[in-house]
């Protein structure tokens, strides 16, 4: 019968699984931003870096020469710290994810489907975690791939096993962190600029605060206020780099998970089909 | 057919900007945006609090850099770390950019340049009311640091020094917000470029030799101000030695410059720009 | 006339949004009409100054609209778009928006006041516009678009998120300011209630003037639809067989208690039942109505072709 003519019926497809659907606002999120030149071309340069790595290994695993250019753990610590710029770009281009949802009233219509807040909010998470990943997890782990192969053996690796769990705890910190803030600050609001402005300024702002509370109280404690040096600390402690640390690993991880519950908390509040207008 | 009454002569280009002045204050004064901003300059009322109660206990002097410090060298460190490097160019980019970008995004820019008021008119009433506003947060927030940090018997003698900080911080927020404006009027995407400016052109520029600094908004307004600039990390180090003051009377003229060319320029931005809204 | 283009064209980079638009806009109301995409909108925000032609010129009450600002004392806008100052309230935006045209505070207070009776928004005035339903948030663009009584109305989907009811009152209200001398420019998609407030339109479609004028002259120039005449009758064939002999007859459908006949002459089709309505040869002609003599087979007819 042609399907004019055919009445109102269910459906009799196939149906993803409940609890799939997040995927789909992911994909979404994930190709739009793949849409746009300008992220397609931040993607690409956040790779430079990589690449620039990838010779320093072969040139210090080629040539005597270049032995001051050896693999170590403070090549992975720099290799993350300078993604910092495009990983604060990328988050900073997801700074739409709830604000243009609110702004075209979208929330509602989302939430009408069988799609949990749980749902919703993973979805909005996953992309900007992706790319951030994408950008520092995935080719901080090439670059051991790449160490392996042009050294010929495993032995670095073996010696150097913390490096892996490394690895994997900052890039997982860092992306979490910076993702959940910025989804976080994005359900506040429904303009992505004020959003992005908000992000930038909290972001510079901890940190020009923990240096005049330093100055002044000589304590490090305060770090605990400033996601940069927070991360900076949880860095240094992952990869076991030399020095003074303003605080101890454990005191850094609970206050960068106190960020990213804050955010979680923010995120269960504002994720609400109906908004009352007072 | 009735008789149409005489209608009053369409406003100047003054009387347009006031008008439109009045009509962005309130919207301005009482956003939330402000309401974020009044947080953040809340944050150095709150450190300087922090500051009187722990000296009021009696506990050991307060150090900076180890060396004992009073409350004016630590008011003299947060105007440069708070406000001078952070706050004022901020803010400047962050309601200078949005100036007219927000009124677009919101779609209310067709009612105001549909009416018998020129298009530059509308960003100059905009401009105060960003001025207005910025002011009414900022500067008592340096007031009430000031009388935190400041022991009443040193008052009379910092009171010059302290004036001359809220001359400079106007002066700032009129230069950033203007040149912001400029760059939101004639940019698609003004926020990234007044990033880019203030956290790296500004940046870089100040630690080059030579005269290259002198095509940067922070080099006058530095230029003002009568701290010591604090040295904490390394391109503030670099700053402060490759630093050379200009006289305050050119730094004020190169400030006034700078608000009045964006501002002109920004106008004849805005006056052969089409603003198509998104639907 | 109080808008007239000359080979008006606007492009968006690669898309035409209005192609090669010559028109005059007559005093009196004026219905704007087209398809969604047609480029009624760009054709709104041409004549509101908001866009500058590609090619072409476009002059509003004699003068280019681009850049004057001057014009818009004697121009008041309804703008499609659902955007407003949430915060403020009804008679504080009409009041501020009002004073943009050089009324002092209390002259600028006396227009809002009066026009937000006019648009019966009085008792919520002193709301927050945030607080207000669709209708009313529409009657309040209404508002500030008439407070300064402006020589002409453009109106951009005015009767939008209104219930019936006040449909039909603004509609009401629109042909009274028309009566009072304000000529009206408005766009719509609901074409009865075009149809109810003006028999004269411009219609566009794919960026082009398809048509302008009176809906029932357009009707008679569209040669290649035949018209379309409902008689009824209880002599159904008597009549039929008259109207056959006709040259210009193409068809006769029998209706229950009627005919419908297709003509390609219809001056001369009317004559000829006019004379068997007179003859009564065949008994009473008890009424003739055209039913695609109207807005809603015009638009049908030039915007499928």
């Amino acid at each position: 019968m042609p399907i004019h003519d055919q009445g109102y019926r269910h459906y009799a497809g196939r149906r993803r699984p409940h609890g799939t659907a997040w995927w789909v606002i992911a994909r979404q999120q994930i190709r739009t931003v793949l849409s746009q030149k300008r992220y397609l071309a931040l993607l690409l340069l956040a790779w430079i870096p990589f690449v620039a790595r990838v010779v320093q290994i072969y040139l210090a695993a080629n040539f005597q020469q270049a032995a001051f250019l050896a693999t170590s753990a403070q090549l992975f610590r720099g290799f993350l710290d300078q993604q910092g710029l495009f990983v604060f770009l990328l988050i900073v281009g997801a700074s739409g994810a709830i604000a243009d949802d609110r702004r075209a009233n979208a929330l509602q219509v989302y939430l009408s489907k069988p799609l949990t807040r749980v749902e919703y909010i993973a979805g909005k998470l996953f992309a900007p975690m992706a790319f951030v990943l994408g950008v520092t997890l995935l080719p901080a782990l090439l670059l051991l791939v790449v160490h392996v192969a042009f050294a010929g053996s495993l032995t670095f690796v073996t010696q150097n096993l913390y490096l892996l769990p490394a690895i994997l705890l900052y890039s997982i910190t860092l992306a979490l962190i910076g993702t959940f803030t910025m989804v976080a600050l994005s359900s506040l609001s429904k303009s992505r600029r004020f959003t992005a402005l908000t992000f930038t300024g909290l972001f510079f702002f901890t940190t020009a605060m923990y240096q005049v509370l330093l100055r002044i109280t000589g304590s490090r404690l305060w770090a605990m206020i400033s996601p940069r040096d927070l991360l900076s600390v949880i860095g240094d402690a992952a990869f076991r780099i030399p020095g003074e640390r303003a605080l101890p690993l454990w005191a850094a991880l609970l206050a960068a998970t106190a960020i990213i519950g804050a955010s979680g908390l923010v995120l269960e509040r504002r994720i609400r089909g109906v908004e009352v207008v007072k | 057919m009735t008789t149409r009454p005489a209608l009053p002569a369409p406003p100047t280009f003054a009387t347009g900007a006031v008008r439109v002045f009045g009509l962005s204050l309130g919207e301005m004064l009482w956003s939330r945006r402000t309401v974020f901003l009044m947080l953040v300059t809340g944050v150095p009322v709150f450190v300087a609090l922090v500051f009187r109660i722990v000296q009021s206990t009696g506990v050991a002097p307060l150090r900076v850099n180890s060396a004992p410090v009073d409350g004016g060298a630590i008011f003299g460190m947060m105007i440069w770390v708070f406000f001078l490097r952070f706050i004022v160019p901020v803010l400047g980019v962050f309601y200078g950019t949005a100036l007219l970008a927000d009124e677009v995004e919101d779609r209310t820019i067709t009612y105001l340049f549909t009416r018998p008021i020129r298009r530059g008119a509308v960003l100059m009433g905009k401009y105060l009311a960003y001025l207005v506003s910025t002011s009414l947060v900022v500067l008592p927030s340096v007031v009430l640091v000031y009388f935190l940090l400041v022991p009443l018997g040193q008052v009379a003698r910092t009171f010059t020094a302290f004036a001359a900080d809220l001359g400079l911080l106007a002066l700032g927020l009129a230069a950033y917000g203007a040149l912001f404006a400029l760059v939101g009027a004639a940019l698609k995407r003004p926020l990234v470029s007044g990033l880019v400016f203030v956290f790296g052109w500004e940046q870089i520029a100040l630690i080059v030799p030579g005269y290259v600094k002198r095509f940067t908004v922070a080099h006058y307004v530095q230029g003002l101000v009568p701290h010591a600039m604090p040295s904490d990390g390394v391109a503030a180090v670099l700053q402060s030695v490759l630093r050379d003051n200009p006289p305050a009377l050119v730094c004020i003229l190169a400030l006034a410059g700078v608000v009045a060319v964006s501002l002109w320029l920004g106008v004849r931005a805005v006056e052969s720009r089409e603003y198509v809204l998104d639907q | 006339m109080i808008v007239t283009s000359e080979h008006l064209s606007k492009w968006y980079g690669q898309v035409s949004g209005l192609n090669d638009v010559s028109v005059v806009v007559p005093d009196g109301i004026t219905g704007l009409l087209g398809p969604n995409g047609a480029g009624k909108s760009t054709f709104m925000k041409l004549i509101t100054g908001q866009l500058r032609p590609s090619k072409g010129q476009v002059r509003v009450l004699g003068e280019p609209i681009w850049d004057n600002p001057v014009l818009y004392q004697r121009i008041g806008f309804c703008p499609e778009q659902d955007a407003f100052y949430d915060r403020m309230t009804g008679r504080e935006w009409v009041t501020a928006l009002a004073g943009l045209h050089g009324f002092d505070e209390r002259a600028a207070a006396d227009a809002a006041a009066r026009a937000i009776e006019k648009v019966e928004l009085t008792d919520a005035a002193d709301r927050k516009i945030g607080s207000y339903s669709k209708g009313m948030r529409q009657r309040i663009k209404l508002a500030q678009a008439i407070a300064h009584e402006p020589e002409l109305l453009i109106l951009d989907e005015p009767l939008s998120g209104m219930d019936p009811l006040m449909r039909r009152r603004t509609v009401k209200q629109i042909k009274e300011w028309a009566r009072a001398g304000t000529s009206v420019l408005v766009s719509s998609h609901i074409l009865h209630e075009i149809e109810a407030m003006t028999s004269n339109i411009v219609l566009i479609n794919n960026g082009r003037l398809v048509a302008e004028g009176d809906v029932h002259q357009i009707r008679d120039l569209i040669d290649e639809h035949p018209h379309t005449v409902s008689i009824r009758t209880s002599q159904t064939h008597a009549v039929a067989r008259e109207l056959l002999a006709d040259e210009g007859v193409i068809s006769v459908r029998f209706e229950p208690d009627g005919l419908v006949v297709e003509t390609m002459r219809p001056d001369a089709f009317y004559a000829r039942v006019t004379d068997l309505a007179a003859g009564g040869r065949f008994g009473p002609i008890n009424e003739i109505t055209s039913p695609d003599d109207n807005l809603q087979a015009v638009f049908r007819y030039l915007v499928k072709a």
